[in-house]
């Protein structure tokens, strides 16, 4: 696609944080007033989607078809949809959705596979830098969009049969959808975790040849030591920043692959479904909140994501 | 450095092999064929069978793929499946230039667009106007695509006529003045892709110019500019400027890799004959060659914007030392 | 690295970039072309096709035809196409009548088996040369030819006879088709078949130009030489299609001079109040708007019910819906009248059995399975599963995407929870996968729809429903309904006949094969300047009997 522009440039790394770090960097971020708000907001909408069993007013499935397409009332605050559900029961239910996607997106390994191999691949060079180099660029050369499409087509209703029985076997129904959701994401994170990789290669390019790092050699430290000791840590900020922003992502990606018949099945809902049930130009005509309400809690999501990966920025900048 | 070019060149034609080999496996690996789906509600399996025979689906997949490489060495990339009496290149080619077209546009106008913002938040930082444009862009950009088309489209097609509400026409068509006067302007299909496509885009480009703008505004050579006393705005020219290109560089050269990627949501929302919608369709009928085919050009351009990236990288920062091993 | 050196390389920098951004630019204009993109497909002849209005031009919406063969069509888009262009020995008239097309006459011989079809002496194909019984013949023998593959042939076709030998490669053209004299075939079948003629008025049976088709196998489609009324005049895949008038038709010049299909540009209602199209379809949002007949949409309002009903089908040999009292619990747990009213706007028919008003045998009477809670959970308790938790997980598959298609599945999903306890997983699919399931009879319950081929009973009925038949795609099997329809295949007293397929609809209601949903019912505006628009309730030539005038 057009301008995939990094988030945050490749010059400058920082230098080896001071004991106390955390503390340090909590209080700079408290300072400021977006980014605390932008916490809240994503604090919020994830509570809301912890606590949807206990606070939802309707359940998220109960039709009244009489009620159809209402906007907001007393009753139902954020109006209903096409059969009489109440969308604010639905929307508390998608951020239980995207929740559960947001785990499985941390739990699938894309981080982990992304930033070890750019790690190993900036600090050895020579053949191994190669190697996964262009082992990652044939990966990501594959179509990955069909490829999601057939996966799931292939072994989704294996996986999901799985899944339902953990519902059933345990009494929490998230399962299925979490596994689903899993096997996606790994499929995902196997063939393209290079563009992270990359990154964080470019990264440490430069890092290597700091004098810290050159101290270090001309002390004897191993390649192992050198790696966790000195680098991941200078990396850790930039990781932080980008788990950040991979979480960040969680929304608008949830709602592409649900348009893509990759995700959960009606009637669990997600905010992808709900955007997906109020578009068109003409739907939005008639019946405007059936996409405003989903289309303002993902884009919520996305942009307080963002303004809090900007303020960790500054503040990895400013040190 | 050659010699590093010569290799990445080298493995160029093993990796489209090894891409068009996985990428065959792959699209079989799902459930269904492209008989199942033309052939529909049909269920007889002896009907099945012959038409997979007549269409070069049967046998082993070894065997398919080395009848595909046959053809495809000469040039031939087979035929659509679902689409019949069309060959593949006929299909792919024309939408892959409706994309691409889009594309440069887009790309055009997104570091245009891009780099003077992010320019003047930097030399607005610490007044308003700094936080305000990054705070406006980025909350543009943070409203999915398939949220922020329907207002728009009914908004500006359907409500005021201003354009229409889908399709493609080409770039240029002609505008009549008072029946007389012709004048070619930008065909109106183009303004609503674009400007969904652009917005998300220069918000990104803008913020990544400010940043390593303001970040060049602190190196030395920037205070021993300021100190010799020249005024902010030769300092921001002649010195910050220049080396807040390096990562727009490489910015353009990442966008210039999906060049032939089409968006889908964009396209399909629209009705847009680009690659990305047919990409998805083909997937869905299971169109092998056509999958095949557009894959393969893809990865062509990713490899090769790639290696030009790199290149371009290593010579602006010479810290960089490509394919270099350890020093010890 | 001085910083001279390092301002100069990102001078060098800036430059790449101005060259990229003006090269671009160029690439930009060169590949342009001043105007109007290159789809691929036929080239248009004299430039740009206008698409402005003008008398005797129509413009439609609508999608590509996945192909323009006529033996190889399998969808009705296509089927749109292809019936304007090419023609066959009968056809359908616009009041659903089964009549003589290329034939200008024909005779059935006493025992039902032979048709002997005379050629219009006038008839040609579009480049003018005669239509003898050679091409007939050719044209049959080809559609049933290994080469051709034709998945509709063995349905269409095999009740010719030799017919099945070609198609399994014993011989290389149908005995039962024999070329008489130049302007006379004679057609054999095998068993006095009531419903041959209407079965030969589908694509499959059309004539073709057999010299065209062996000189390009792979393309002649891109410019056919039919004998339709149409002929194929450009064809840009994915942007539009234009048909124009045959002079030589046999049976008299169309009125309707051009007929433009445009396949891109979003929603078609705001194309047709933008006047850039003749025709649209009204959806959901738009239907209260066009139902005020003062409204100026109101007044170019039509709507028809179509020859297709969806329905829900249960796949009798997988559990729970091998016991029919299952079928029916879910056939009176659900109030399809109410999720027409609200959800649908009361834009669909609610379905009063298998076969479609207008059809011959269709009776108005409701014979499906009336609403009725009680009765559904006391079929339950009937059924030897007993209740709701003693059924095994039932799960509802279904074509779709964006995990809300079937606003109406999740309507009856949710019924059968309230009403009978039982919680349906839907599950959606691609249309590969779906299929592939199908065939594989893995699927326990699903969503579908029929669209009638020709206008007989005979193609719902017997095609879906008779154990042996191979588009039985549910495993039903019912001895007294296979004798019943055994019966009507010969059956040449037409009331009786249809009687007899009234009882095998009963039959099959009672016993909860389907659960029909809807019929199909189309809404349509039409610009006032469209003269004589006629709308059939299946796809049959009908361009030519139009006229458009501003």
């Amino acid at each position: 696609m057009t301008a995939a522009a990094p988030a945050a440039p490749a010059s400058e790394a920082p230098s080896i944080p001071a004991k106390g770090a955390v503390a340090h960097f909590w209080e700079r971020l408290r300072k400021k007033k977006l980014a605390m708000l932008s916490l809240i907001v994503i604090t919020t909408i994830y509570a809301g989607g912890i606590l949807a069993p206990w606070i939802a007013p309707y359940p998220y499935s109960e039709q009244r078809i009489e009620n159809a397409l209402q906007g907001p009332s007393r009753q139902h605050l954020l109006g209903t949809d096409r059969l009489g559900r109440d969308m604010l029961s639905r929307s508390l239910y998608s951020a239980r959705t995207t929740l559960v996607v947001s785990v499985a997106v941390l739990v699938s390994g894309s981080l982990v596979i992304g930033n070890g191999l750019g790690l190993i691949a900036g600090y050895r060079g020579g053949w191994v830098d190669a190697a996964i180099m262009r082992v990652g660029e044939v990966l990501s050369s594959l179509p990955g969009l069909p490829m999601l499409v057939l996966v799931n087509a292939a072994l989704g209703p294996r996986v999901a049969e799985w899944g339902g029985w953990l519902d059933r076997a345990t009494g929490i129904g998230l399962f299925k959808d979490f596994s689903s959701y899993l096997t996606v994401f790994m499929v995902l994170s196997l063939f393209f975790w290079v563009g992270t990789a990359r990154y964080v290669r470019s990264l440490v390019l430069q890092l290597r040849e700091r004098e810290f790092i050159l101290a270090a050699q001309a002390l004897g430290a191993s390649t192992p030591r050198i790696l966790v000791y000195h680098l991941l840590p200078n990396i850790a900020f930039i990781v932080v920043l980008q788990v950040s922003a991979t979480l960040g992502s969680v929304a608008g990606t949830e709602v592409a692959l649900t348009w893509f018949g990759v995700g959960v099945q009606p009637p669990t809902p997600s905010f992808g479904a709900m955007i997906f049930e109020g578009s068109g130009a003409r739907t939005f005509q008639s019946q405007p909140h059936l996409l405003l309400v989903p289309g303002l809690f993902v884009s919520s999501l996305l942009f307080a994501f963002a303004l809090l990966g900007d303020a960790i920025n500054d503040i990895i900048r400013d040190r | 450095m050659t010699g590093y070019v010569i290799r990445r060149l080298a493995i160029l034609p093993l990796t489209l092999f090894v891409v068009s080999f996985l990428t065959f496996t792959v699209a079989r690996f799902g459930p269904g064929d492209p008989v199942t789906v033309a052939a529909g509600q049909v269920r007889d399996p002896e009907v099945l069978q012959r038409i997979r025979e007549e269409r070069g689906l049967d046998g082993s997949i070894v065997q398919q793929y080395q009848r595909w490489m046959g053809r495809a060495l000469q040039g031939d990339f087979g035929e659509s499946f679902i689409q019949r009496g069309f060959s593949v290149r006929e299909l792919v080619v024309p939408k892959m230039l409706v994309s691409a077209q889009l594309n440069i546009l887009a790309i055009f106008f997104v570091f245009a667009i891009g780099v003077p913002l992010g320019l003047l938040a930097a030399w607005f930082q610490g007044r308003w106007l700094d936080p305000f444009i990054i705070s406006t862009l980025l909350f543009l950009s943070a409203i999915p695509v398939l949220v922020i088309l329907p207002p728009i489209q009914w908004l500006l097609a359907v409500q005021f006529h201003i354009v229409p509400v889908g399709g493609w026409d080409g770039l240029i068509s002609i505008y009549w003045i008072a029946g007389v006067i012709a004048i070619p302007i930008p065909d109106p299909h183009l303004y609503l892709p674009l400007l969904v496509m652009t917005v998300p885009g220069f918000s990104g480009v803008a913020r990544l110019v400010r940043i390593t703008a303001l970040q060049v505004s602190r190196e030395d050579y920037v205070r021993t500019a300021r100190a010799k006393g020249l005024e902010e705005s030769t300092v921001a020219l002649r010195h910050v400027l220049p080396n807040a290109m390096l990562p727009v560089v490489t910015a353009i050269g990442l966008s210039l890799a999906g060049i032939v990627e089409g968006a889908y949501f964009t396209e399909t929302l629209l009705g847009i004959p680009g690659i990305g919608a047919f990409t998805f369709e083909s997937v869905r009928s299971r169109d092998y060659d056509v999958i095949l085919a557009t894959t393969l050009i893809v990865a062509f351009f990713f490899i090769v914007m790639n290696l030009l990236t790199d290149l371009a990288y290593a010579r602006i920062d010479p810290r960089v030392r490509l394919g270099a091993g350890n020093r010890t | 690295m001085t910083g001279q050196k390092r301002i100069l390389a990102a001078l060098l920098g800036a430059l790449a970039v101005l060259v990229l951004i003006i090269g671009g630019l160029s690439a930009v204009l060169l590949l342009s072309g001043g105007g109007g993109s290159d789809g691929g497909g036929t080239a248009a002849k004299g430039g740009p096709v206008d698409t402005k209005p003008a008398s005797g031009r129509l413009r439609l919406a609508g999608s590509d035809p996945l192909t323009l063969d006529p033996a190889l069509l399998t969808d009705a888009g296509s089927a749109e196409f292809v019936v304007e262009v090419f023609s066959g020995l009968m056809t359908i008239s616009p009041d659903l009548k089964v009549v003589p097309d290329l034939a200008e006459s024909y005779s059935v011989s006493d025992d039902g088996k032979t048709f002997t079809f005379k050629l219009r002496p006038n008839a040609v194909f579009h480049d003018g040369r005669a239509v003898e019984a050679s091409d007939v013949k050719c044209s049959l023998d080809r559609a049933v030819s290994r080469q051709t593959a034709s998945p509709t042939a063995p349905q269409f076709l095999n009740d010719i006879v030799g017919a099945t030998d070609v198609m399994t490669g014993k011989a290389t053209e149908i005995r039962g088709v024999e070329v008489v004299d130049k302007s006379t075939v004679k057609i054999t079948i095998d068993q006095p078949r009531p419903y041959f003629l209407a079965k030969l008025t589908y694509t499959t049976a059309m004539v073709v130009d057999c010299k065209q088709v062996q000189q390009n196998p792979r393309n002649w489609t891109r410019n056919p030489n039919g004998t339709g009324p149409y002929r194929l005049a450009e064809w840009r895949v994915g942007e539009r299609l234009v048909l124009e008038a045959n002079p030589k038709f046999y049976l008299g010049a169309p009125k309707l001079q051009q007929v433009l299909y445009q396949f891109s540009g979003g929603s078609a209602l705001t194309r047709f109040e933008n006047n850039e199209l003749d025709v649209a379809g009204i959806s959901v949002n738009d239907i209260d708007r066009v139902r005020d007949k003062n409204s100026a949409l109101g007044k170019l309002y039509t709507t028809t019910t179509e020859f297709s009903v969806s329905y829900l089908a249960f796949n009798a040999k997988l559990p729970p819906f091998d016991d029919a009292n299952v079928r029916r619990a879910f056939g009176m747990a659900i109030d399809r009248q109410k999720v027409v009213d609200v959800t649908f706007n009361k834009m669909l028919p609610v379905a009063t059995g298998i076969l479609p008003p207008q059809l011959p045998g269709f009776t108005p009477t409701d014979k499906t399975f009336k609403f009725d809670p009680e009765g559904a959970k006391a079929a339950l308790a009937a059924s030897k599963y007993k209740n709701a938790a003693g059924l095994p997980p039932v799960t509802m598959t279904e074509i779709g995407g964006g995990a809300s298609a079937g606003i109406d599945t999740q309507a009856y999903i949710e019924q059968w929870k309230q009403v009978l306890g039982v919680t349906v997983q839907i599950k959606q699919s691609d249309a590969a996968t779906f299929f592939e399931d199908q065939h594989n009879g893995k699927l326990q319950m699903f969503n579908a729809g029929w669209v009638m081929d020709y206008p007989d009973p005979e193609d719902v009925l017997d095609l879906k429903f008779h154990s042996k038949s191979v588009l039985n795609d549910i495993g039903y099997s019912n001895p007294e309904a296979d004798r019943l329809l055994e019966q009507a295949r010969t059956e040449r007293d037409p009331e009786k006949r249809l009687k007899t397929y009234q009882q095998v609809e009963q039959l099959l209601l009672q016993d909860g094969a389907w659960l029909p949903l809807y019929f199909g019912q189309r809404h349509q505006v039409v610009n006032a300047s469209v003269k004589g628009w006629i709308e059939p309730p299946m796809v049959i030539p009908r361009l030519r009997f139009m006229s458009v005038e501003r």
